[in-house]
């Protein structure tokens, strides 16, 4: 994958890191990161995003888990991960050895949680850096840290005083205003944000007259059917935010990255395009890169929607 | 086993490196009864990887997530792979309008199929409906190994039981059972076993989670409890380990959930907590 000449693809998160380029995979849709690498589908990427990780091993919700909508995804997964003892001694080595940087995303019921499984992690070979999940809309306390301005900076400032790595902060959309808790996050320390984690929605069988997901019968909803409200919320953010932000939410093909990069983000994550298509994320760059090239770009930043030409049409 | 056991023994996906994701021409579509159909699609290369009780992933648009089907054959010599499938739901209704030369997208070998016998002895093969998908790949390699291969076929009606004609040539025995007694036994599968199961040295099994449930029931105090295997499905996103959606129960406590696409979908039938399992729905809603 060539890019023209003087065009520079790459794109700095904060703290030294700067992805390759600007096409990352979202956590909870890569697991981490073991099944696309037999499968030859990580080389390509500017960064992973690991599958949320808690200091205790849990064993994730009952099933059924998933369901399909209309352009999208319902999940309830209830964070299932071997634990960050597993996570640090048996993924992070392997990590270690590849030519992409993991981000670990990190979840937990109190701040105390948060900043355990970051110190485990920090410094180990093979960690790249962290990603706050203060968003999981499946499990009891995980929102939260996401909803509440003064939790989110709690959780963030505590976790950034356990590493030196890149700290990420994963926001919720399933609040009043994403730019108060993104504001909030940044004056905590955080060196960027990801937006958005997933919208609460429920499917209803008709026939069994109840919701097709078990429990609340609640879960999060990805896919296209998001990006329109998701790339709403990363141009808010950018109005608000200095630090770079990662859209996500349906990102599928070459175009759905670049309207993201024009509505305000640095990078993108592709999520429950993974499930579909392993190879999804290189055909988003791939496409992004030769975009580049036909249209001249110099750098990504080319691309950005400087904001609504008169105030009050924001 | 517990979670961080299942996942370290998931840590390496080196069978993933098996998969091929390719484009696949439909070569041909059996129309049976009601609205089940046979459908082959042109794979060389999957035809010589496939191993029984293994499935691919079929991806007809980008508007739907993949839906997982058992190699029901393939054939390398053909250079074909076939699913028999009942069209049920929205993707499978648009597989069932295939027409000759029409692509779709194909993910696999995927998961853990079938034990094979290292030597020949006698097998039984326990298929309920659409459940009887994995078995004719099955029965070709069981075959070919010279093992002798008895194969009780059940359905609700005659329209919804595995064709007798496709059945595979050079069976030991085969009966059919259908519950509204129209052809056969009137019977299901579970109440139509063979009378001395300890003369098989391999059991496995298809269909329904209930049925499975029922036969694990009637078998697992007996000597065959070790020697059953179940090919079982659950509602399935990626078909590789990383959604986490189609979590199987295990039996014991804190033991947590299988992967039905990659400890599966093929499992012994004592490792399985068949009280959850058998109210579990099989397909993705």
């Amino acid at each position: 994958m060539s890019s023209p000449p003087d065009f520079d693809p790459s794109v700095p998160i904060g703290r030294g890191l700067v992805l390759r380029n600007p096409v990352a995979v979202a956590s909870g849709t890569f697991g981490f990161g073991l099944e696309a690498e037999a499968m030859g589908q990580i080389d390509h990427l500017g960064a992973i995003f690991s599958k949320g990780t808690t200091v205790e091993p849990r064993p994730g919700n009952r099933p059924p888990r998933i369901a399909e909508t209309s352009s999208g995804m319902l999940n309830s997964i209830g964070l299932q991960n071997p634990g960050v003892e597993l996570v640090a001694r048996e993924y992070a080595p392997r990590w270690a050895d590849w030519p992409v940087p993991v981000l670990v995303n990190v979840a937990g019921a109190s701040v105390e949680e948060y900043v355990r499984v970051v110190s485990r992690l920090d410094r180990l070979p093979g960690v790249a850096g962290f990603e706050l999940n203060i968003s999981c809309p499946n499990i009891a306390h995980g929102l939260d840290f996401g909803t509440e301005p003064g939790a989110a900076a709690r959780c963030t400032a505590a976790a950034r005083a356990a590493t030196e790595l890149p700290l990420v902060v994963k926001l919720s959309p399933n609040v009043t205003d994403i730019a108060e808790i993104g504001h909030a996050v940044e004056d905590a320390g955080a060196d960027a944000v990801s937006a958005v984690n997933t919208y609460l929605g429920m499917k209803i069988s008709l026939r069994r007259r109840r919701p097709v997901l078990p429990g609340a019968g609640t879960a999060g909803l990805s896919g296209p059917a998001i990006k329109p409200m998701a790339l709403a919320a990363v141009a808010r953010l950018r109005r608000v935010l200095t630090i770079p932000i990662l859209g996500i939410g349906g990102v599928a093909s070459a175009e759905d990255a670049l309207e993201y990069l024009v509505a305000g983000a640095d990078a993108v994550q592709v999520g429950t395009a993974n499930f579909s298509d392993p190879s999804a994320s290189r055909k988003v760059l791939e496409g992004c890169l030769e975009f580049a090239r036909s249209q001249g770009l110099g750098r990504w930043s080319d691309l950005r929607w400087r904001g609504p030409e008169e105030a009050g049409t924001a | 086993m517990t979670v961080a056991q299942a996942e370290a023994a998931a840590l390496g996906a080196s069978e993933l490196e098996r998969a091929l994701d390719l484009e696949a021409e439909c070569t041909r579509l059996l129309a049976l009864e009601e609205d089940l159909f046979e459908v082959s699609f042109w794979a060389p290369e999957m035809a010589r990887r496939a191993r029984p009780g293994e499935f691919a992933q079929i991806w007809t648009g980008p508007d739907h997530l993949r839906r997982p089907f058992s190699f029901s054959r393939a054939d390398p010599e053909r250079g074909t792979v076939s699913f028999y499938i009942g069209a049920v739901g929205r993707v499978t209704r648009r597989l069932r309008r295939l027409r000759e030369g029409e692509p779709v997208r194909l993910l696999g070998p995927l998961g853990r199929g079938f034990s094979l016998p290292q030597e020949p002895g006698r097998s039984l093969l326990l298929a309920g409906g659409l459940g009887a998908a994995p078995f004719p790949l099955l029965a070709d390699w069981l075959l070919g190994r010279g093992e002798a291969v008895v194969w009780l076929n059940g359905a609700r009606s005659p329209a919804q039981l595995y064709p007798p004609e496709l059945l595979p040539p050079g069976l030991a025995a085969r009966s059919q059972v259908t519950e509204d007694g129209s052809l056969g036994r009137a019977a299901r599968v579970t109440e139509a076993l063979p009378a001395e199961l300890s003369q098989f040295h391999r059991v496995y099994a298809c269909g329904p989670n209930p049925m499975l449930a029922a036969l694990w029931e009637r078998l697992s105090s007996g000597s065959a409890a070790g020697r059953l295997e179940v090919s079982i499905e659950a509602p399935m996103g990626c078909g590789f380990g990383t959604c986490l959606g189609c979590a199987v129960p295990l039996p014991s406590e804190g033991a947590g959930y299988a992967l039905c696409c990659r400890q599966g979908p093929v499992f012994p039938a004592g490792s399985l907590d068949w009280e959850r399992l058998r109210r579990q729905p099989a397909h993705l809603e």
